[in-house]
C-alpha cells in the first residue's frame, strides 16, 4: 500500500492510542427515525406517497391522459421516452401530436423538454422517487429536461426511509429524488429548476 | 468609534449594515424553520441528536477500523482509494488522477473540503479549468470571493450584487430577478457540464459497511457532474465515515432538517462505485481521496468531538456572533461556532493565529442546543481558551484573572472591595481610565452601586454565619 | 444556604433581599455564609482554569455541609453543576466541589421542583416579557419561572421572538468584544420591545443589567426585574 496511506493510518492510530474509554456503538431501532406525522396519519402506499410528493412540489399522476394534458398545457412538444415504455406511454403522447424520441442523443440534450424514465420505487414517508442505475435508461434523460416523468409499474412502494435504506440493494448508483431541483441561494428565495428538472412527475401505471 | 483589540469585533463594526441585516434575517428564518420542522416531525428531536452524537463519537474513536473497512468496501465496489495527509498531497493526488486521464475541464459540486485545500487556484495554475456548479459557489467563483456560510455560501450578498456580477461577466444584461439569474446560470453551466471531462465532489457520508458514498444537493449539480462525464473524484475528510448503512438514515434525517428544514435534501445519491454496465452516462472511473490535513491531530486532542460535525450550518444560523459577522469574520474556511473550534485546531502550529476565535463567544450555548450530533461546542471553546491561556497567547484577549482569584478567595478583601465600590456612585466614572469600564459605559449605563448593602441588611436579620469553613 | 452572587454584592441588593424574603415566605430558613464571594466563572470563561479552580474550591469550602445551596442566577448555578465538570475533570480531591454541585439549585428550579410551590398568590396586572437566560438552557429553570409567574392572576406572559438569541452579555465578552456584545444585545432588545411589555423579567440579573443598560443609554422605556422581585412585590402588595 502507498506511503500516504500508511502516514494517514499511522497518524490516526497514534491519535487513538492513549484513549482509555471508548464510546460503544449504540444499537437502536430505525423505527425512531420515522416521521411522527407519518406514523400518526399513516394511510401508506401510493396515497401517502402522493400527498408527500405533492408537498415537495412533485406531481403524482395515475393516468397517461393526465400526463398528456399537463405536457400540452405547458407547451412541451418534443421529448424523450424510455423505449420500454413506448407502448404504455410514448405512443399515447405521439397519437396526440407530441414528438417522442426513443433514442437519447447526447448532443441534443437541450432539445428534449421532457424525459420519461423508469423509477425503481418510491418512498411514501418522504415523497421520494428512487432511481437506480440499472433501471434508469440514461442518467441525463432523468436530469437534463425541464420536465422529468418517473414511471412506476410494479416497483416497490417503500413505506419509510429506513425501509428504503434496507433495500438499497447492490445497484452501483441509487439516487433519491424528493421534488424538483431547487435553490434558495439568492436572498433565501426559492427557485425551482436549477440544473435538473423544474417539474418532477411520478406516474403510476397499474 | 475606537477599535477594540479583537479582529472579529472590528470586522463586525466595519461590516455594512446592509450585509449584516441580510445575514441576520436569513439565519433567523432558517433557525425558526429548522425548529418548526424538527418539532413537527418528531416528538423528541433531542433523542435523535443525542443518538447521532453517540454514533459519530463512536466512529471517530474507532476511526482506524472504520477507515480500513470503508477502504476495503470502496475498493470492492470498483473505486480507487487514495489517502492524503496534507492539503498539498491531496492537490497533487487529484492533479495526477486528472493528468492520467488527460482531463482539463472539471466541474465541481459544492465542497467545503476542496475550499479547505484551495484546490481551484492550484488546478487552474496547472491548466485545469475548475467550474463551481452550485449556484452560490458559482457566484463566489466569478466574484473571486469566498463562501461566508457552509450551506448558503452567498448569504452576504443580495440579488443586486449578484445581478451586477452576472452583467460584468457576460451573463446577460442587468437583471436582479432571482429566477432570471438562476436560469441564466442553468444555461451557462449546462454547457460547462457537457464539455467537462471530470466531476469533483466532496461527500456527506461514507458507509464503512458498504462503501456507499452519500452526496446530497438540492440543485442536482452533483448529479449532473456525475452524468455528463466519465471521471468522478471525491475528496473526503477522514471523519466522514459512518459505521453502517442503517446509520445513513439517522444522519440524513437530521442533516436535511438541520440545514434547510427539509425532511430530505432533493437529490440524495448513494454511490456504490462507477456507473453500472448498462448505464450510458456517468463515471467509468471513480476515485476517492481521504484527507487528513490536521484531522488526526484533532483526533488526538480532547476537542475530538468536533470531528462529529456533519456540516449542516445550524450552529452558524443560531450563533449571535455569526449573526453579526457572517463567516468572513472568522478569517478561515469554516466560520461560526464550528469554525471557532476547528480553525485553531486545523491550523496546527499556527494555533496562536486563531486563538482569539474561541474567545469570541458569549458561551450562550445555542450552538450546542441545535447541533444534530450534539457537539458540546461551548465546552470545546472553553478547552481552547484554557489552552491559549496555558500557552500564554496574548491575542486571545483574556483579561488577567489572578487578581480576581486572589480577591475571590479572601473574604475580608472581597467585602472591603464590595463596600468600597459604593464610592463609584460619587466618582466621575465616565472619565476613569479603566478600559473595561469605559467599554461598558460607551453603549450602556450601569445600575447604582450598592456594595455591602445586602450584607448589612442580612446581618441585621441575623441570617449570617461563616459557612462551612469554620464548621 | 443562599449564594447571593457577586452582582448582588455590588449592584443588586434588592434582588438578594427579595430572594431571602421569598424563600422565608415559603417556610425556609435562610443562611448566608459571610465568606462567600463568587462562583469563579469569570476566570473559568477566560480560560484561566488554575485561577478558576482556586475560586471554585474556596466556594465549595464556604458552602460545605449538606444544606441545599440556592442561587438566584441560572448562570452562577450552572457554573457549580456544569462548569466544574470540565474544570475538575482530571483533578483529585474533588469531594467538596462535587458535593456543592449536587446541592446547588437555581432559585426557581428549587421553588417549583424542589419545594413543589406551583402557585403564587397575588395579583399583578402587567404584560411581562420573559428572557430565558442562556445558561438555563437544558435546565428546568425556564419552565419553573413560567409556572410561577403564570400562576399570578393578571400577569400576561408574552412570547419574545428569536428566543435562541443571547442578550450579548457573556461576562468579560461584553468588554473584550464591545461592538459584538452591544449589537447582539440590540437584536434581543428589539425582539423584546416588539411585544411592548410592561416589564422585562429574567432569572439572571446579568442579562437584565446588560439589556437594561443598553436600553437606558438609548432612552428606551423598559423596566427590568428579576423574577424573584416580581414574586416578592406581588406578595407585598397583597398583604
Amino acid at each position: 500500500m502507498s506511503e500516504a496511506r500508511d502516514t494517514v493510518m499511522r497518524a490516526v492510530r497514534q491519535a487513538l492510542s492513549d484513549l482509555q474509554e471508548k464510546t460503544p456503538l449504540p444499537e437502536y431501532d430505525s423505527e425512531i427515525l420515522i416521521c411522527a406525522k407519518y406514523r400518526e396519519g399513516e394511510v401508506g402506499g401510493w396515497l401517502e406517497f402522493g400527498e408527500n410528493f405533492a408537498a415537495v412540489s412533485g406531481r403524482p399522476l395515475t393516468e397517461v391522459g393526465e400526463l398528456l394534458v399537463f405536457l400540452k398545457e405547458e407547451g412541451n412538444d418534443s421529448g424523450y421516452c424510455d423505449p420500454s415504455l413506448k407502448e404504455r406511454v410514448g405512443t399515447v403522447l405521439e397519437e396526440s401530436g407530441l414528438k417522442v424520441h426513443y433514442e437519447y442523443e447526447h448532443d441534443k440534450v437541450d432539445d428534449y423538454t421532457f424525459g420519461i424514465t423508469r423509477a425503481s420505487g418510491v418512498i411514501a414517508e418522504s415523497g421520494t422517487v428512487v432511481l437506480n442505475d440499472e433501471d434508469t435508461v440514461d442518467r441525463l434523460a432523468a436530469l437534463a429536461p425541464w420536465v422529468h416523468v418517473a414511471v412506476i409499474e410494479n416497483e416497490p412502494i417503500f413505506e419509510t426511509i429506513p425501509e428504503a435504506i434496507e433495500n438499497l440493494g447492490d445497484s452501483s448508483n441509487v439516487i433519491w429524488v424528493t421534488g424538483p431541483s431547487k435553490t434558495a441561494d439568492i436572498e433565501g428565495i426559492l427557485i425551482e429548476g436549477v440544473h435538473g428538472p423544474g417539474v418532477q412527475i411520478c406516474l403510476k401505471l397499474d | 468609534m475606537s477599535k477594540s483589540s479583537q479582529p472579529i469585533d472590528d470586522f463586525a463594526r466595519e461590516l455594512s449594515r446592509e450585509t449584516r441585516d441580510a445575514v441576520l434575517s436569513s439565519v433567523v428564518t432558517r433557525t425558526a424553520g429548522r425548529k418548526a420542522k424538527l418539532e413537527a416531525d418528531y416528538k423528541d428531536p433531542d433523542l435523535l441528536r443525542r443518538l447521532a452524537g453517540k454514533v459519530k463519537q463512536h466512529t471517530v474513536e474507532h476511526l482506524d477500523e472504520y477507515l480500513e473497512q470503508a477502504e476495503a468496501a470502496l475498493t470492492k465496489n470498483g473505486a480507487k482509494v487514495h489517502f492524503a495527509s496534507t492539503a498539498e498531497s491531496a492537490r497533487e493526488t487529484i492533479l495526477e488522477i486528472l493528468r492520467n486521464k488527460g482531463a482539463t475541464r472539471m466541474v465541481k459540486s459544492k465542497s467545503m473540503v476542496t475550499e479547505e485545500i484551495h484546490l481551484n487556484d492550484f488546478l487552474e495554475k496547472q491548466g485545469v479549468e475548475c467550474v463551481e456548479t452550485d449556484l452560490g459557489e458559482f457566484i463566489i467563483q466569478i466574484d473571486g470571493d469566498t463562501p461566508s456560510h457552509i450551506v448558503q455560501p452567498i448569504i452576504h450578498k443580495n440579488r443586486r450584487q449578484v445581478a451586477e456580477s452576472f452583467e460584468k461577466h457576460g451573463l446577460g444584461a442587468y437583471n436582479d430577478d432571482p429566477q432570471t439569474i438562476t436560469h441564466r446560470a442553468r444555461k451557462h453551466l449546462r454547457e460547462k457540464y457537457l464539455q467537462s471531462d471530470a466531476g469533483m465532489t466532496g461527500a456527506n457520508f461514507v458507509s464503512a459497511e458498504s462503501g456507499r458514498i452519500v452526496i446530497v444537493t438540492n440543485e442536482g449539480n452533483a448529479r449532473f457532474g456525475m452524468a455528463a462525464n466519465g471521471l468522478h473524484i471525491a475528496l473526503v475528510g477522514i471523519e466522514k465515515v459512518v459505521p453502517r448503512d442503517k446509520d445513513l438514515g439517522l444522519f440524513l434525517n437530521l442533516l436535511g432538517r438541520s440545514a434547510t428544514a427539509q425532511q430530505l435534501t432533493v437529490y440524495t445519491q448513494f454511490i456504490n462505485g462507477p456507473r453500472s454496465k448498462s448505464q450510458p452516462s456517468g463515471p467509468k472511473e471513480m476515485h476517492v481521496v481521504f484527507l487528513d490535513n490536521g484531522r488526526s491531530k484533532v483526533l488526538a486532542s480532547k476537542e475530538r468531538d468536533i470531528l462529529r460535525c456533519i456540516r449542516c450550518g445550524a450552529c452558524l444560523n443560531v450563533c449571535p456572533v455569526y449573526r453579526q459577522t457572517s463567516g468572513h469574520g472568522y478569517r478561515a474556511v469554516y466560520g461560526g461556532p464550528v469554525g471557532a473550534v476547528l480553525s485553531p485546531l486545523l491550523a496546527g502550529d499556527d494555533f496562536p493565529k486563531y486563538a482569539d476565535l474561541p474567545k469570541a463567544s458569549s458561551l450562550c450555548g445555542a450552538c450546542h442546543e441545535v447541533c444534530p450530533v450534539n457537539i458540546p461546542i461551548p465546552e470545546l471553546l472553553l478547552r481552547l481558551r484554557s489552552r491559549a491561556n496555558k500557552e500564554g497567547i496574548k491575542s486571545a484577549g483574556a483579561p488577567p484573572m489572578a487578581p480576581f482569584a486572589r480577591m475571590a478567595t479572601s473574604p475580608k478583601l472581597w467585602q472591603t472591595a464590595m463596600t468600597a465600590s459604593r464610592a463609584m456612585n460619587h466618582l466621575p466614572i465616565t472619565m476613569m481610565p479603566i478600559q473595561p469600564l469605559q467599554a461598558w459605559l460607551k453603549i450602556r449605563t450601569l445600575p447604582k452601586w450598592r456594595g455591602g448593602e445586602f450584607r448589612k441588611w442580612m446581618k441585621e436579620r441575623g441570617g449570617v454565619n461563616s459557612g462551612g469553613r469554620n464548621e | 444556604m443562599l449564594m447571593a452572587t457577586c452582582l448582588s454584592d455590588v449592584f443588586f441588593a434588592d434582588m438578594a433581599k427579595a430572594t431571602v424574603e421569598v424563600l422565608e415566605s415559603v417556610g425556609c430558613e435562610v443562611i448566608f455564609p459571610e465568606d462567600q464571594t463568587c462562583c469563579g466563572q469569570p476566570a473559568f470563561n477566560s480560560g484561566d482554569f488554575p485561577a478558576a479552580e482556586k475560586v471554585s474550591r474556596y466556594t465549595a469550602d464556604v458552602f460545605a455541609g449538606d444544606l441545599p445551596v440556592i442561587v438566584p442566577s441560572g448562570s452562577c448555578a450552572a457554573m457549580h453543576f456544569h462548569g466544574t465538570q470540565l474544570l475538575f475533570e482530571d483533578k483529585q480531591d474533588t469531594g467538596e466541589v462535587e458535593s456543592l454541585a449536587g446541592r446547588t439549585w437555581e432559585l426557581f428550579d428549587f421553588l417549583v421542583n424542589g419545594l413543589g410551590v406551583k402557585k403564587w398568590e397575588g395579583e399583578l396586572n402587567k404584560r411581562i416579557a420573559l428572557h430565558h437566560s442562556c445558561h438555563t438552557r437544558g435546565t428546568d429553570t425556564g419552565a419553573a419561572m413560567e409556572t410561577l409567574l403564570g400562576s399570578i392572576s393578571g400577569i400576561e406572559l408574552v412570547k419574545v421572538g428569536t428566543p435562541e438569541q443571547c442578550c450579548g452579555f457573556g461576562g468579560t465578552f461584553s468588554v473584550t468584544f464591545p461592538h459584538l456584545s452591544g449589537e447582539i444585545g440590540q437584536v434581543k432588545l428589539e425582539s423584546v420591545l416588539e411585544q411592548s411589555p410592561d416589564l422585562l423579567v429574567s432569572a439572571d440579573m446579568s442579562c437584565l443589567m446588560h439589556m437594561g443598560g443598553l436600553a437606558e443609554k438609548q432612552n428606551m422605556d423598559i423596566e427590568t426585574r428579576h423574577a424573584v422581585q416580581v414574586l416578592r412585590d406581588v406578595s407585598l402588595a397583597s398583604q
